[in-house]
């Protein structure tokens, strides 16, 4: 149970110490302007790291959900112009949750049906999407409809956007879900052992291409922000593939599969954006940034993983003592 | 096979099964059923077909002919899941836990819909659960925190809470301790009473036979018969389930000196799986280690070879040997050939020359830079002699045969000169007869030069033409030991089905 908590707490803490140093350095940080731009900014990759955790979740990888994002930004600028209206603007919508079914559905027939590993797999559907957003959009071009973009960023509070709000809540249920229910469990179960969830009757093709489904809609929704950001068809922009892992990583998530935390994402996530945000703060180049986000996930893994590497030594040693022992069965 | 046939009491009913795997039929027209309130043992030699029955009917595996009937309704589907839903339990050989999961998880993902508490009552239903099955296991643990013998209860428990019409049982008394097959056995009874069918699989004869009504016999995929166990004799079974015909001849073995010198000693080893063993192999010996699979025969092994972890003591010619990596072995002259040959022994996609030269490279060399003609000339004359059939020694190994493949890793003990202990695992699994006769002739060649093999064997036809002296190995330590004399197929798989238990020890 501790372990489960270190990735929280960790996050928690890393966000606070470093908003107090930027707070410090200059009152800026604190302002509205600054915390809104900061939680608008962070819900992209927030959004489609909670998507990531669910491929790791399953012992799989995606790394086309950045080139999926920027597709969406693309088909939008097609799909929701600033002339769209009415009825449109759901169909226009629609499309980009279309295209990250679909998506879904071809990661997820390469990796079940095909049996290519997920990382290889999921790296050439990135490179398609990326040829089809330059295919689409040469150079950044179209403008996309600010009634939907402004909608999508409403706040309260003059700070406090409303999508961060449900995000956070959704992050919550979702760890709920996870930890406190039986298909929660079962998902764990079959990213930790495919043989033995199988061998226990539980339909494993099903649950590991609803995740890849479920992780590409979640990059295609991050799109929608990402368009809110940006405003334009950009083929260019989504880069969030690395740093989606780090995020899920960062917050709990094992490579291995069956462990992550959807809330310890978002928290990661957001701790990712903030970094990000206060380099300028410091007149730091944002080359650090990448820097010091690499660093992190390593240290990360090194940290998070160290309990369990010193477990398995011990019970190792353990359970070759428990041969001699009397059995304790009736 | 058009007409389902009467309708029966049978919880089980399997019908003209057949299943090939490449090149091997594993099942040939197989037929078992089971009655309600019956124990119906399934017997054989390894590799019997047993296990892939077992599969079949539990809906693992799907069978290339033949249907499969849970409680009357035929199993379309082949999934477990389908299988579940129809009324049949199994409990696997080598489990259905997610072992990162606790106890109290892994029940409660066994659990079908209607058996299942609320998520938050987990704990103590579990426990509720286990001691309505009369065990005592820790419900928080991690499963894979616990001795085998309590993983192994747990799969029954597993399998139980579905209230199964017919339980499968693929050898459940493996990690079990004597006393424990008896408080075993009263709980697979009482669920008979209740009107439980089980198949129950298991090499140990004397044990399945004491619960069983009928068994059945299976030998190469083959069915032998179905009997009732009060009108057949331990002795009747083993008949039926060895006979196997020789296809293959055996070399010559030279008298053994009666004082050889001990070359590897192993004194109170043992690891998760096996031992304590204790054993001597002298110079020019082949021991073979004869069992059911699972029981310890391969981690011992592979614990000598420094590839799996072990505590106790083993030396090679006098020094003590450093097992805790692959390393302490190899360097001391213990050489492993693993019965794992794409995954361990060979790599597959490298030549026939750089899989036979690896361990020797610093010798065939000259200023660092490895010299290509000094390594055609060292394997030249081993290629020839031992009859490796390839194109050039540069054609890439897994484009060879699996005889021909486990020769490409025999060239290496007799490349390095130095070696005193090889460990064969398994050594003509998947390798055709023609080139069966070659390998056992490397082997006794290294032999009559004064090396100590180590063969590992689920063959015992091969066992008892091979080897100077046998070992029996049951839960983890050596049962009987079988000199040359008495060596004989019939000798030793009555030795392993323990009809024999205690005749020496």
């Amino acid at each position: 149970m501790t372990r489960a908590w270190l990735p929280l707490v960790l996050m928690t803490a890393l966000i606070i110490a470093l908003g107090i140093y930027a707070d410090a350095h200059s009152s800026a940080f604190l302002s509205k302007e600054n915390l809104s731009s900061l939680l608008l900014a962070a819900l992209p990759l927030i959004i489609v790291s909670m998507g990531q955790a669910v491929a790791l979740l399953v012992g799989g990888f995606d790394v086309s959900v950045a080139a999926l994002m920027t597709f969406c930004v693309v088909l939008a600028s097609f799909t929701l112009t600033p002339t769209t209206s009415g009825f449109a603007l759901v169909t226009g919508s629609l499309a980009l949750i279309g295209v990250g079914i679909g998506v879904g559905l071809f990661n997820a027939i390469l990796i079940r049906v095909l049996r290519l590993p997920s990382i290889v797999a999921t790296l050439g559907t990135l490179s398609i999407l990326e040829g089809g957003s330059l295919w689409l959009r040469g150079y950044p071009q179209g403008a996309i409809n600010t009634d939907v973009t402004s909608a999508l960023t409403k706040s309260v509070l003059g700070w406090l956007p409303i999508a961060f709000v449900v995000v956070v809540a959704v992050a919550a249920l979702a760890d709920g879900w996870l930890y406190r229910t039986r298909s929660g469990l079962a998902l764990r179960a079959v990213g930790t052992d495919e043989r033995s969830a199988r061998r226990l009757g539980m339909p494993t093709g099903r649950i590991v291409i609803l995740a890849f489904v479920v992780c590409s809609v979640m990059a295609s929704i991050a799109g929608f922000y990402l368009a809110a950001e940006v405003q334009v068809g950009s083929p260019i922009i989504g880069n969030q593939a690395l740093e989606s892992i780090a995020a899920a990583v960062l917050g709990g998530a094992s490579l291995a599969g069956g462990r992550g935390s959807f809330f310890g994402t978002m928290l990661a996530a957001f701790f990712l954006t903030e970094i990000d945000n206060v380099l300028p703060f410091f007149q730091q180049p944002t080359e650090y940034a990448e820097m010091a986000i690499g660093a992190l996930i390593l240290l990360a893994l090194v940290l998070y993983q160290a309990p369990e590497l010193i477990a398995r030594f011990r019970s190792s040693r353990q359970s070759i003592d428990a041969v001699d022992a009397p059995a304790t069965a009736a | 096979m058009s007409n389902p046939g009467p309708v029966t009491s049978d919880v089980l009913s399997v019908r003209g099964l057949s299943k090939a795997f490449g090149a091997v039929q594993a099942l040939l027209d197989v037929s078992i059923d089971c009655r309600s309130g019956e124990i119906h043992a399934l017997v054989g030699e390894n590799g019997s077909g047993k296990s892939t029955l077992l599969g079949i009917a539990s809906g693992f595996l799907a069978p290339d002919e033949g249907t499969v009937e849970i409680g009357g309704s035929r199993l379309a589907h082949h999934s477990p899941a389908a299988a579940r839903r129809l009324g049949l339990g199994i409990a696997y050989q080598d489990y259905s836990h997610v072992l990162d999961l606790s106890v109290a998880e892994n029940l409660f993902l066994a659990a079908p819909a209607d058996a299942r508490p609320a998520y938050g009552q987990m704990q103590s239903w579990a426990h509720e659960t286990l001691a309505t099955f009369n065990l005592d296991i820790p419900v928080a643990a991690p499963t894979g925190s616990l001795p085998l013998a309590d993983r192994q209860l747990l799969e029954v428990a597993k399998a139980l809470l579905t209230k199964p019409k017919v339980l499968l049982l693929d050898e459940p008394t493996t990690a079990l301790g004597p006393q424990d097959v008896d408080g075993f056995h009263t709980l697979v009874l009482e669920q008979v009473r209740q009107g439980v069918g089980v198949v129950y699989v298991s090499h140990r004869l004397p044990e399945v036979l004491a619960v069983a009504g009928r068994v059945t016999v299976l030998r190469d995929g083959v069915g032998q018969g179905t009997f009732e166990a009060a009108s057949v004799s331990e002795d009747e079974l083993v008949a039926l389930m060895i006979g196997r015909p020789l296809t293959v001849a055996f070399p010559e073995r030279p008298p053994l000196p009666e004082r050889a010198d001990v070359v590897l000693a192993v004194a109170g080893l043992r690891g998760e799986r096996f031992g304590p063993v204790d054993l001597e192999v002298r110079k020019g010996e082949i021991l073979g280690i004869a069992g059911a699979e699972g029981n310890g025969q391969v981690p011992f092994l592979r614990a000598l070879a420094g590839v799996e972890p072990a505590v106790g003591t083993a030396s090679c010619d006098g020094a003590k040997l450093d097992t805790r990596s692959p390393a302490g072995p190899l360097r001391a002259g213990v050489v492993l050939l693993s019965g794992d040959r794409k995954g361990e022994a060979l790599f597959p996609v490298l030549s026939v020359r750089a899989n036979a030269t690896i361990q020797v490279l610093r010798r065939l060399a000259r200023g660092g830079i490895v010299l290509r003609g000094r390594e055609r000339r060292a394997i030249s004359g081993l290629v020839e002699r031992l009859r490796v059939r390839m194109v050039s020694s540069e054609q890439p190994v897994q484009s060879l045969s699996g005889g021909n493949q486990q020769k490409v890793s025999l060239i290496r003990p007799f490349l390095r000169g130095d070696v005193k202990v090889i460990l064969a695992e398994e050594p003509t699994q998947g390798v055709d007869v023609g080139a069966r006769f070659d390998i056992y002739e490397a082997l006794r060649a290294k032999a009559d030069e004064g090396v100590a093999a180590v063969v590992k064997s689920s063959d015992p036809i091969e066992l008892a033409g091979l080897c100077d002296r046998v070992i029996v190995m049951s839960r983890g330590r050596i049962v009987q030991e079988i000199p040359r004399h008495e060596l004989g197929e019939r000798r030793i798989v009555e030795a392993i089905v323990g009809s024999r238990e205690g005749a020496q020890t």
